[in-house]
């Protein structure tokens, strides 16, 4: 090591000794003003009972070093999670959810008491039964029932935990993706991966502890508050890394800045600051020496992180990736090696569900089937990527949409449709689960003859939500942040661990 | 406490007083403070089960009227004067588990418990939370003679303010810090006042100027300027919840910059700020309203809108007057109201039902959640403004006053409009989104439309084809046809006026529709409409000149408006909207009906208010309210000092964390309503003249130790500059701000692929010219995805209010000024700024580049650092070409090792922790 380099060390970890001995006065205030409100205070962290729970979890907030890696409450089974969104809501009915009696149905009216008292984002009056457009059979050991549309899913059936019964409350994308990730249907709550890396950190200091992969060509719905940080501080926020430009916006060198040149000017600008440091004595100061050495070295590893070209061939060809592309398949990978690497929570979103049949590009016969067939072989790969290095059973990865698709063919405004499609369906669908300590090969959860809502196993997105954080160390009801003179939970009021599904 | 006596005798009364409280102290007569002794233990250990929200066995803490009330069990809890009698005691005290209270939890201290007996032994008194109890004059604290001698004491002292933070550094034991350099003040004021750095020639007069004024003069410069504006709107809009878009999946276009431009104004006009929030709160309700006062309740009207197909209006308009409520009370009321929408406040004494009657101030508006944003105020350009004026002219002296007023605000507001979505029973037709579309051979029914002198439907409407023929039926599809008319294709959304028979009350209105050229059973929409509107006729039938008016009137409602801001408009009386109580805070389950009133914990409404919003904003702004005038004060204390008196600034309730100085916080706030009579400018002048705010930012190791946060300001502020201030800082050194003023929201150079929201086509267009370079405030703000270096440095979506940005220092920000091309651009000017200032010796462009930064010379170190990266530079660029042609990036292929290193030096430059840091 050089002399520069020794020097260099030791500021920062001055810095970081420093910063630490430097909690801010946030949120999480243990001194007061004075001895007045010192009660007043401890009741801060000693938190509201009246939601039910015992003993609240106070988690430090260091803005100094907000994402350092913290335990979580009780030993996880799971490390991170990877939650693979399928923006805009797939059709159980031609994936998962077999019902032979739609197929019956098909082409006949609606019945009334399936609509008496609902709601729906696009069909009006009275619409017609469609049955599933797809062959189904039962697959693997635990004979789930998986439709041809996945012909790379069906050899890992039995790694997956189904849940079949899923009910929301929303119908319209934007509140529906909100509700599903920050627990309310309206801007402004943190986003679940946010709740992670505040509860947790980051394993790896050189990259984020939550990062954001989108494809499909658009962001979801709700844009980038599902991933936003909410009332958290805006450092749990997702960081979005994309396949085109900047993996992660600003990682990269301006063109005529090279490598050793930024170098070069971080040490230059940390012995200003230094200078600065001596004169002002504000630790800040120090805590800002120690940012930029970070920016340098996230310099260094994210777009090594984010580069799957040395990945090995039969790793290409198990994803189906092609570097240098936006693709599922390609943030598949990536959040494997992301995972691998120590990052927290790897949030897919991919764009172009919505198969209301008002045209080719929204139909289930054409559409959507090119959709399946983008997803299938990286997901599937993903899975057996993961079991191979040993990290499927501490990653939990979680697939599914926003809602289901209506039992009935939309009519939007009431008129016939050219192509097969289905409406939004709050009332049930499927999202499934793996690793991460579920039950392998399970299902939980049954709907009526046709599909359209539960009649056993019902769950919310609380109640995902609420597991999800139980598999990675938390109790969603003592999980909590205090904003606006409450202690907010993400799972709200509500939300139960799906027990059924753990092993 | 004033005490003027001579050193001896203040000696001699000080042991007294020392003896007095040793004394006292010992018999144990100290009364028991309810607000700091109490309430904090209720808060901690038992107001969970016993407040706002479970009242379990029936017993609640929050009210004094609860707690002594009757219990489930019969008993009395609290027996005032009695506490072996109280049965709350008795619960703290015994040692079944059943019955042992907190229950399950640990028990009390008996420090605890004897501070409650006591407490009901004195009475059980519940006393007030000083934020809830009215501003009355303080008295300042005398620091001239000092208490134990040393008459030095008052020398530091400026103004008022040092008074107070004076005596509590006395208790402490620190010592305040001496006044700033000059250069470092000016850097200050100038950042704090107007959000911009000062210019070198300021700096200069300023170290110049020996008078002892120079500072108020430099202060008074700086408050004139019209930067000022600028720099206190950009913190307003975080609160108003601004932004250039919609929300939710579209997240669309809103045009509502008008509003911005108005704060701008209004700040530089020092407008009072009690008619300032009365603007913005009620500006619709004010007796002849001006247009300028219209645009100020956009401040409401920046909710966010759900434009998504298939979303329930009624539940996002219901959301929207929530959002109304919360921002109200947590931006203008420092309190947490959010929690009361569901139950009770657990801590804080306001009632479940409060929040409703407080709902029904703002549940009576008309906008709708629906696409077109109305109402909104429609501008028109001045050709059409001139028709206006004279149609204006022509009605006043031919029509009477009312009539006047109807005709003319539907030009201006198309209100009161009913909009198409409202319509159901359907045959043949079907909502197209939110708009009603007709089909061949359609019906469908316009329910409960109030008639009464309704002469004339005006309506907006899109059709493709010619001939259709619709008809308005009265309470049937056979009733009384009041009106038939044949519908022309339109060229997009169009307004036409026909006549109807007039009817006497509310009816179900009709519609049926059938055109000669559309087959049938035809899928196709044939007739949209957005709403309609039936008035009174046109007035002045018969007069001269009421055909030309009647022209221009019909000309001026289907005008192209230049520009439509949304505003808030009042319902008419017969579109009354009761407010019902939601149990348990959900929309669809509602409770009974609630009329318009403020919390009785707090003041009352004044006996002349109206129960308007008008009303509201006069009970809020009247100076018997305990909250107004503090949640404000704190607030420009926060931003001029670094954190509020009361650190949260959005919650001053009793979770709150409490004020470092009460006292001064009050007597702020006393002087700002009664003797600067809400002149936000005065208050600024009051704390920025202060000796506190003067001091040096260098912490001595004292204060470092005594004091890390810096509560109690025995040093000068020093924190990390807004995400505005760090663009518009920039760019104002490297000489490429632009001082433009108002208008439509701008475009700078933003990285490609940000924007990427489903269905809709709108993209970022980089601005030209000078566009690209204007003050952050004017930057498109999209909720759905804001401006990248906007939220690394704390910015928020701005989809709710946001009171209070907390500081957070990340690798994220760093990258932001390091790599993006905009913090470049600002190098490469700043460096030719360099270059041509500094001559032709590399160390003096160095150091004239930090002094255009700092307005102080370099030090010798720093100076040694910088330079060593140029030569690093100059090094590197000469081996790698092409590297310092992408650096200079002037379009032409002449390279200048030099030139590009001076850019990286200016790219660190822009990244110093002092450039973006207040010192």
């Amino acid at each position: 090591m050089t002399k520069k380099e020794l020097n260099n060390q030791r500021l920062f970890s001055e810095a970081n000794h420093e910063a630490l001995h430097f909690v801010t006065r946030r949120h999480f205030l243990r001194d007061s003003v004075s001895g007045l409100g010192a009660m007043a205070l401890g009741s801060l962290l000693a938190g509201c009972d009246w939601l039910g729970s015992k003993d609240k979890a106070a988690i430090a907030f260091d803005s100094a070093n907000p994402l350092a890696g913290k335990p979580p409450l009780f030993p996880g089974k799971a490390r991170s999670v990877i939650y693979l969104h399928m923006a805009g809501a797939p059709s159980q009915l031609e994936l998962f959810d077999y019902k032979p009696d739609l197929i019956k149905l098909d082409g006949q009216d609606c019945p009334q008491s399936l609509l008496e008292g609902k709601r729906f984002a696009f069909i009006r009056g009275v619409p017609k039964m469609l049955g599933p457009y797809a062959h189904f059979e039962q697959r693997g050991e635990s004979g789930a029932w998986i439709s041809d549309h996945l012909p790379h899913l069906i050899t890992v059936a039995d790694e997956l935990s189904f849940l079949k019964a899923v009910k929301t409350d929303q119908f319209n994308h934007a509140p529906a993706q909100l509700l599903m990730h920050t627990g309310s249907a309206r801007l402004g709550r943190p986003s679940i991966g946010a709740w992670a890396s505040y509860g947790l950190g980051t394993e790896n200091s050189n990259l984020p502890a939550f990062v954001v992969l989108t494809s499909g060509g658009r962001n979801p719905d709700a844009g980038k508050s599902v991933w936003g940080s909410g009332f958290l501080p805006s450092v749990y926020q997702g960081v979005q890394c994309r396949s085109e430009g900047d993996p992660v916006l600003f990682i990269n060198n301006p063109e005529g800045i090279s490598k050793d040149m930024r170098k070069a000017s971080i040490d230059a600008i940390n012995a200003v600051n230094h200078q600065s440091y001596r004169e002002f004595k504000d630790p800040e100061i120090l805590s800002r020496i120690s940012q930029y050495e970070m920016a340098y070295k996230m310099q260094m590893s994210v777009p090594e992180a984010m580069d799957i070209s040395d990945e090995p061939e039969y790793i290409h060809k198990m994803y189906g990736t092609q570097p240098g592309k936006e693709s599922f398949a390609n943030n598949a990978l990536l959040a494997r090696k992301l995972v691998e690497k120590g990052v927290r929570y790897v949030q897919l979103f991919d764009w172009g569900w919505d198969s209301h049949g008002t045209s080719a590009g929204d139909s289930l016969e054409i559409a959507f089937v090119n959709k399946c067939r983008s997803v299938d072989r990286a997901t599937t790969a993903l899975l057996l990527d993961l079991k191979q290095r040993g990290l499927l059973d501490e990653t939990l990865v979680v697939w599914g949409g926003e809602f289901g698709r209506t039992p009935m063919q939309e009519n939007r405004e009431g008129k016939v449709q050219a192509y097969k499609g289905r409406d939004h369906h709050a009332e049930a669908f499927t999202i499934w689960m793996a690793g991460g300590g579920l039950k392998k090969g399970s299902s939980y959860g049954e709907t009526d003859p046709v599909g359209y809502s539960a009649i056993s196993g019902q769950v919310s997105p609380f109640d995902i939500q609420a597991t999800i954080l139980n598999q990675l160390g938390f109790n969603h009801e003592t999980f909590t942040y205090e904003f606006q003179g409450r202690h907010f939970r993400l799972t709200d009021v509500a939300g139960r661990v799906i027990n059924e599904i753990i092993a | 406490m004033k005490i003027k006596l001579n050193k001896k005798l203040l000696l001699v009364s000080a042991i007294l007083l020392t003896a007095l409280i040793v004394t006292t102290g010992l018999i144990g007569h100290k009364k028991v403070d309810y607000n700091t002794e109490v309430k904090p233990l209720f808060n901690k250990k038992c107001i969970s089960c016993h407040g706002g929200v479970k009242k379990e066995s029936g017993f609640s803490l929050l009210f004094r009227s609860e707690a002594l009330g009757k219990t489930e069990s019969g008993k009395p809890a609290i027996i005032p004067g009695d506490p072996d009698g109280s049965e709350m005691i008795k619960r703290l005290t015994t040692n079944d588990p059943e019955d042992r209270m907190p229950y399950k939890h640990d028990p009390l201290s008996s420090k605890e418990i004897d501070m409650l007996k006591q407490w009901i032994k004195e009475g059980a008194q519940w006393g007030e939370h000083w934020a809830y109890v009215k501003i009355k004059p303080v008295e300042v604290p005398d620091v001239s003679g000092g208490f134990f001698g040393g008459g030095d004491d008052g020398k530091w002292v400026k103004n008022e303010v040092d008074h107070f933070i004076y005596a509590k550094l006395k208790e402490e034991g620190l010592t305040p810090s001496p006044e700033a350099d000059k250069a470092t003040l000016a850097r200050r004021l100038s950042l704090d006042i107007t959000g911009l750095p000062p210019t070198p020639e300021i700096v200069k007069k300023f170290e110049n100027d020996n008078r002892p004024d120079a500072y108020e003069r430099l202060a008074d410069s700086l408050l004139a300027s019209p930067q000022y504006g600028e720099r206190w709107t950009a913190m307003w809009l975080d609160l108003a919840r601004y932004a250039d878009s919609k929300g939710y999946e579209k997240d669309g276009y809103r045009s509502i910059w008008r509003y911005r431009d108005w704060l701008i104004k209004a700040f530089n006009e020092d407008m009072p700020y009690d008619r300032f929030l009365t603007e913005q709160l009620a500006g619709d309700l004010l007796p002849n309203a001006t247009d300028d006062q219209l645009i100020a309740t956009a401040f409401s009207r920046n909710s966010m809108n759900n434009d998504e197909g298939g979303t329930d209006n009624e539940e996002f308009r219901t959301s929207e007057v929530i959002d109304r409520i919360n921002t109200t009370w947590e931006t203008l009321l420092g309190t947490t109201f959010a929690c009361v929408q569901c139950h009770s406040h657990p801590y804080d004494p306001f009632k479940h039902e409060e929040y409703y009657k407080f709902m029904a101030f703002f549940n009576n508006t008309r906008d709708e959640d629906v696409p077109g944003d109305y109402p909104v105020l429609r501008e028109f350009n001045q050709e059409d403004q001139a028709k206006f004026d004279s149609l204006k002219k022509w009605l006043l002296e031919n029509a009477s006053k009312e009539e006047t007023h109807e005709m003319m605000s539907f030009v201006k507001t198309w209100q009161p409009a009913i909009y198409s979505y409202h319509a159901d029973n359907f045959i043949n037709c079907q909502l197209s989104e939110v708009y009603l579309a007709l089909r061949q051979d359609a019906s469908c029914r316009l329910p409960a439309v109030p008639l009464n002198n309704r002469e004339q439907l005006t309506y907006r409407y899109t059709s493709g084809i010619p001939d259709g023929k619709w008809e308005i039926h009265v309470d049937s599809v056979n009733g009384l046809k009041i009106a038939a008319t044949i519908i022309p294709p339109s060229k997009g959304w169009t307004i036409h006026t026909i006549n109807i028979i007039p009817v006497d009350g509310v009816h179900d209105l009709y519609f049926t529709y059938t055109n000669p050229h559309a087959e049938k059973g035809s899928q196709n929409n044939l007739a949209t409409f957005d709403w309609f509107n039936f008035s009174s006729a046109f007035p002045g039938k018969g007069k001269p000149g009421y055909d030309t008016a009647f022209a221009h009137y019909k000309y001026l409602m289907a005008a192209n408006a230049k520009q439509q801001t949304p505003i808030m408009m009042e319902n008419p009386k017969e579109m009354f909207r009761p407010t019902h109580l939601f149990v348990r805070g959900s929309w669809l389950n509602k409770g009974p009906e609630e009329q318009p009133d403020v919390p009785h914990s707090l003041n009352p409404l004044p006996a002349n208010a109206p129960k308007n919003r008008l009303g509201l904003a006069m009970w809020l702004t009247g100076k018997d309210n305990p909250l107004t005038a503090r949640t404000m004060v704190n607030r420009i204390w926060e931003q001029l000092m670094g954190q509020g008196i009361a650190e949260t600034l959005e919650d001053l309730g009793t979770q709150g964390i409490a004020p470092t100085h009460q006292q001064l916080l009050d007597w702020l706030s006393w002087k700002f309503m009664y003797e600067d009579k809400w002149s936000i400018k005065k208050l600024v002048k009051r704390i920025v003249m202060s000796a506190t705010y003067r001091q040096t930012s260098v912490a001595s190791d004292e204060s470092l130790k005594k004091d890390p946060f810096n509560k109690f300001y025995a040093r000068g502020p020093r924190v990390r500059l807004s995400a505005e201030q760090i663009r518009d800082q920039a760019l104002a050194v490297s000489g490429l701000l632009s001082y433009k003023m108002f208008g439509k929201s701008v475009m700078p150079y933003q990285p490609n692929g940000i924007w990427r929201s489903p269905y809709d086509g709108n993209v970022w267009e980089k601005s030209t010219g000078e566009d690209q370079y204007r003050r952050a405030i004017y930057t498109y703000w999209k909720r759905t995805s804001p401006y990248p270096t906007m939220l690394s440095f704390d910015g928020t979506a701005r989809e709710v209010c946001l009171a209070r940005r907390i500081r957070t220092n990340t690798p994220l920000q760093a990258l932001a000024t390091l790599n993006d091309n905009a913090f470049l651009e600002m190098a490469r000017h700043l460096a030719t700024r360099m270059e041509k200032e500094g001559g032709e010796d590399v160390a003096m462009q160095i150091s004239k580049g930090y002094e255009m930064t700092m307005f102080h010379p370099i030090s010798k170190e720093k100076l040694e650092a910088l330079q060593k990266l140029y030569n690093q530079a100059v090094a590197a660029f000469k081996k790698d070409k092409e590297k310092a042609c992408e650096m200079i990036n002037n379009g032409n292929d002449k390279t200048d090792a030099g030139k590009a290193s001076l850019i990286l030096v200016a790219n660190a430059m822009l990244n110093l922790d002092e450039f973006i840091t207040k010192n």
